[in-house]
């Protein structure tokens, strides 16, 4: 005998549960081997050049990295280690990193405070950026109220020119990615104007405060 | 200007507004919507602000003496240690003939070989940047290992794991990569059995997916073995009837309590095991099901816990434990990421006696508690003293569980 779920409705009792989830705060889960604050200090000398004394890059080519998850600086260092993913200037920093030092700059970085964005905000640039972001589903993964995955970065207030270029080669399939061809596919059906209006609507995002949870 | 120069202008304006959306909307409206991340595929919109999302895994193994390995509990007699550390999202084992534990993994991408020498354990990594090589198989010398694209071999590898040959390709697969991680192991008419899942949370599969497969190890003669089967990761024979028994992920997002991942006896080919029509065996889905009945599919053996993750799916029939174990099919849970109150993560055994309804138990709980992760079993290999090795790919370690009077 079987039984049938009432087709398109989902029983109450899931409903329920889901508002439950919806408004509970995620639990911070243990970090085990997590890096040391001040080691990563110590460690980040060389890497102030092109990202910044704290993290806050001033080259609009290079990424500011303050704030952003450990997981993510974590596995990008991985990543670039692993020659998953290339860049000239970044990689030679990548190849000699223990995974010690890893998670120390990490911790480090994810401790500093990223600054308010100096640009801006164009209303019809951010109008239009938002329904690119809602129809491109990127708040799944970057927007502040998920619980993970952790290995995602922070968008608002990143550099324009930087993130330009990352959708330009995840769409060109030649940027490196953790998790099978996630952003990869996303960058698939944008124009190049699309992607130039989603850059600048996160660029131009004022970053909001540190909470739980933390921010898109 | 002249009026008759304008109104062409117009007109050309006109003209090409209307030929630029005669050009773009068909093209507009065939485009499909973009598609969300795999894991949120066939998420409702009642649970669109769900924050559930997978157990991220961390970018590095964790040091033995940070794994809480002593929050396992396991029953009277017997005993948890770590047994290597290192190796970062440690997977499915296999040994060598000279003594070498292989390792796959899935997103880090490498595989390793654990070696004994001079009384030291050492961990070295023979492959990197493969996809997902999840599969390790051993046989006459090679190391088989089983990726989301192929299966490939390493021959001769014992004698050169400091230089290991460059892997030949085995078998080729369709090109789709959701649940397409694989098992592999040895059938008992000595091909190589492996899955080929669902390339999606829940739709209709393709011919091609949503089975259990074998191919001889040259790579001919691919066959189906086993049809409708969603996401299965950890598979073996029986010690005694050499029948296959597998384990299942059910679909995300239809709630904490459906449906229950589940155990599965395929004692000959060709069964088809309900996915996407029927869940579980007695639920037919309200979307592909339509017009179907559970009882056109071969039901499941046992429901596991909904969404508890089986992954290491292994019998034993060694000597060490005691013998109320013999034949008795371990189950290894990574654990749940779908669901509000985390369950699974941990080891239970079910005790097949013929004639009798499957007897399902705890062997190992305590990897969890409330939400917080503290351990994710994952693969189970047996010593040759018939102790447990299990692997736990969340801190890039494997476990040793053994038993002493």
């Amino acid at each position: 005998m079987s039984s049938t779920l009432r087709p398109g409705v989902l029983p109450v009792a899931v409903i329920v549960a889901a508002a439950i989830v919806a408004t509970a705060v995620a639990p911070v889960p243990i970090a085990f081997g997590a890096g040391d604050v001040e080691a990563g200090r110590r460690k980040a000398g060389p890497c102030a050049a092109c990202h910044g004394a704290d993290g806050n890059s001033t080259n609009p080519a290079v990424p500011s990295l303050a704030g952003q998850p450990t997981f993510y600086t974590h596995w990008q260092l991985v990543l670039f280690r692993d020659g998953r993913r290339r860049d000239p200037q970044m990689s030679p920093f990548g190849a000699n990193l223990t995974d010690a030092d890893m998670a120390d700059l990490a911790a480090y970085y994810a401790a500093q405070r990223p600054p308010r964005p100096s640009t801006a905000s164009d209303a019809d640039t951010s109008t239009a950026g938002q329904r690119l972001a809602q129809v491109h589903h990127c708040a799944s993964c970057h927007a502040s109220e998920l619980a993970g995955p952790r290995y995602t970065p922070h968008l608002a207030g990143q550099s324009y020119a930087y993130l330009v270029k990352q959708l330009r080669e995840f769409k060109a399939g030649t940027r490196g990615e953790l998790d099978g061809a996630t952003m990869t596919s996303a960058a698939q059906p944008l124009t190049e104007q699309e992607i130039e209006i989603l850059a600048r609507f996160y660029a131009n995002l004022p970053v909001a405060p540190a909470t739980p949870g933390g921010r898109p | 200007m002249k009026v008759l120069q304008r109104t062409a202008i117009i007109f050309a304006v006109v003209f090409a507004l209307a030929a630029g959306a005669l050009w773009l909307g068909p093209v507009a409206a065939q485009q499909a919507p973009p598609a969300p991340p795999a894991w949120q595929q066939g998420r409702p919109a009642e649970l669109a602000n769900s924050p559930l999302a997978p157990v991220p895994l961390p970018p590095a193994p964790t040091p033995a003496a940070q794994i809480p390995v002593s929050k396992v509990k396991l029953p009277p007699g017997f005993n948890i240690t770590v047994w290597a550390d290192g190796m970062h999202n440690a997977r499915q084992m296999a040994w060598g003939s000279q003594g070498t534990l292989f390792v796959g993994t899935r997103v880090a991408g490498n595989v390793y070989a654990v070696v004994e020498r001079g009384g030291r354990r050492e961990v070295k990594v023979i492959a990197k940047g493969l996809t997902q090589p999840n599969g390790m198989a051993f046989k006459d010398g090679a190391l088989y290992v089983a990726t989301i694209p192929n299966i490939v071999k390493y021959e001769n590898i014992e004698a050169n794991l400091d230089n290991p040959p460059a892997p030949k390709v085995v078998y080729v697969f369709p090109p789709d990569a959701h649940h397409n991680w694989r098992f592999l192991i040895w059938g008992p008419d000595g091909k190589l059995y492996f899955n080929m899942g669902a390339p999606c949370n829940i739709c209709l599969p393709p011919d091609t997916h949503a089975n259990i497969s074998r191919v001889n190890p040259d790579g001919t003669g691919f066959e189906y073995v086993a049809f409708g089967v969603r996401n299965s990761i950890g598979a073996d024979f029986h010690p005694v009837t050499k029948e296959l028994y597998f384990t299942n992920h059910g679909r995300d997002w239809a709630g904490d309590d459906f449906p229950n991942d589940t155990l599965h006896h395929a004692p000959k080919k060709g069964l088809h095991f309900g996915y996407p029509y029927c869940h579980q065996g007695d639920t037919i889905d309200p979307d592909f099901g339509r017009g179907r009945s559970c009882s056109e599919f071969a039901p499941p053996l046992l429901k596991l816990g909904p969404h508890i993750a089986p992954v290491g799916t292994r019998f034993y029939s060694g000597n060490q434990f005691p013998p109320e174990y013999r034949n008795r099919l371990f189950i290894a849970q990574k654990g749940s990421w779908n669901r509000s109150q985390k369950l699974g993560y941990r080891v239970m055994t079910v005790d097949l006696k013929p004639g009798q309804p499957p007897k399902y138990e705890v062997f190992a709980e305590g990897c969890h508690e409330g939400n917080t992760v503290l351990c994710r079993p994952t693969y189970i290999e047996w010593m040759p003293d018939g102790s447990m090795l299990l692997s736990d790919d969340y801190h890039g370690a494997i476990y040793h569980i053994s038993y002493k009077r």
